[in-house]
């Protein structure tokens, strides 16, 4: 199976660098995912969950609040001003990853639309974890 | 006698400094190694922001991206107005850490005089501000107390500033001048422009014929928040690098301050045996020439 290398950085350090088999972004204008052999793009992101599906067929989610990503040959770039893994050892470390979440989300949107709807997307990545 | 007294008082008082500076030194040295994981984890993000950008400028240079015309990325060959921007520490006892900086502004200073370009100065760090304001050199933004601890906010609200004027035409490019971290013992010195993106070492050759997928709605939008934040990092990131620098010269200049306290210890160590022996045979004269008109 073809895998894709990706980087997600953040001002304050990388916080998943890796490969993965694919890999779905909040673009400004809508989700989409990106798969092996994508053409190059560079593109906004909005806030939201970056979900990444992993070499090991494990699934990974982090929540952005800002970005940007740049596909180039095969390797995908997101960068982002602020971001939370949501993963843990224990129900106790995914239930503070959550909350961190939900407040990174809230500090930079007012809309009520926007803000449940990345919660809900955020509890549902969290369900799959357990 | 007087002499031995006065030497002892010496001794004291370098043995003294040689602590305070052998504190400083190990104070640098706790604080460097926060400071350089720091600019550590943060350098990867600030490579990839500019390589992301200069790909897109390069790109509107080598016209595979149509249509774009955005100040930020269009090389003006004579600009009227110019901002620097300048970091320096707060404190100093970091040997000549902030005169290298202040160095640099003055001769991009000087430059851009003599082609008559109106330089409006912004600064960052105590020192770099109290020597341009001796200096009786205007500055139309001063901030304290940022460059010694960094923070996303403030400088973001600082950088912002330059940004609007730049956007807005009112200055034509901006510099930033700030001293970086090398490694333990090297601090480099970056002279950057920051807008319009420097594009000039851009080859047109070597772009790929890899598209540049840019929404004509949305380029310009894209393009401005991306600017803000490519900007806004850079500043940041400046000031963690420049934390960086003036720990690893601090404890470098702290650490040559110590060692050279204790050369002079012993060389003042020297002296004051040497008079005291000086004073042991006067006195021991003094006394057998007594005995011996005795007799």
């Amino acid at each position: 199976m073809e895998t894709l290398q990706l980087e997600v950085l953040t001002p304050s350090g990388p916080i998943y660098n890796g490969l993965a088999k694919s890999v779905t972004l909040p673009g400004e204008e809508g989700e989409f995912g990106v798969l092996p052999e994508h053409v190059s793009l560079t593109t906004l992101l909005q806030a939201g969950v970056v979900d990444i599906q992993k070499e090991n067929g494990k699934t990974e989610s982090i929540v952005v609040n800002w970005g940007v990503v740049q596909i180039t040959n095969n390797k995908v770039v997101v960068l982002v001003d602020g971001a939370v893994a949501i993963r843990g050892e224990s129900e106790g470390d995914i239930a503070k990853a959550l909350d961190e979440a939900k407040s990174l989300i809230n500090s930079i949107t007012d809309s009520n639309v926007m803000f449940a709807t990345v919660s809900a997307r955020i509890e549902s990545a969290a369900h799959n974890l357990v | 006698m007087a002499n031995l007294k006065e030497i002892q008082r010496q001794i004291k008082s370098v043995s003294n400094t040689q602590k305070t500076t052998r504190a400083m030194k190990l104070v640098s040295t706790a604080k460097l190694r926060r400071a350089e994981e720091l600019a550590k984890r943060s350098r990867l993000f600030a490579q990839k922001t500019n390589q992301v950008i200069a790909e897109i400028a390069g790109r509107i240079k080598c016209s595979k991206v149509g249509g774009i015309e955005n100040r930020c990325f269009i090389e003006n060959s004579a600009p009227e107005t110019i901002d620097i921007i300048f970091v320096t520490a707060d404190k100093g006892l970091c040997g000549g850490f902030n005169m290298q900086t202040i160095k640099a502004v003055k001769r991009l200073m000087s430059e851009y005089k003599n082609k008559n370009v109106k330089i409006r100065l912004r600064g960052i760090g105590k020192k770099g501000i109290e020597f341009f304001n001796y200096n009786q050199v205007e500055m139309i933004d001063e901030v304290k107390n940022l460059s010694s601890a960094p923070d996303m906010q403030r400088s973001s609200d600082f950088m912002t500033r330059s940004i609007n004027d730049f956007k807005e035409g009112k200055i034509d490019a901006v510099y930033l001048v700030y001293n970086g971290y090398k490694n333990v013992i090297t601090q480099e010195l970056h002279v950057n422009r920051i807008l319009p993106v420097n594009v000039e070492s851009y080859d047109c050759e070597k772009v790929t014929n890899t598209m540049l997928e840019l929404e004509a709605q949305d380029e310009e939008k894209m393009l401005d928040s991306l600017i803000t934040k490519y900007a806004e990092f850079n500043m940041y990131y400046a000031l963690i690098d420049s934390v960086a620098a003036e720990h690893s010269a601090r404890m470098q200049a702290m650490d040559a301050a110590t060692n050279n306290a204790k050369e002079m210890v012993n060389s003042l160590k020297v002296k004051f045996n040497k008079a005291r022996q000086e004073s042991i045979t006067t006195e021991l004269i003094e006394i057998i020439s007594g005995v011996e008109s005795m007799k």
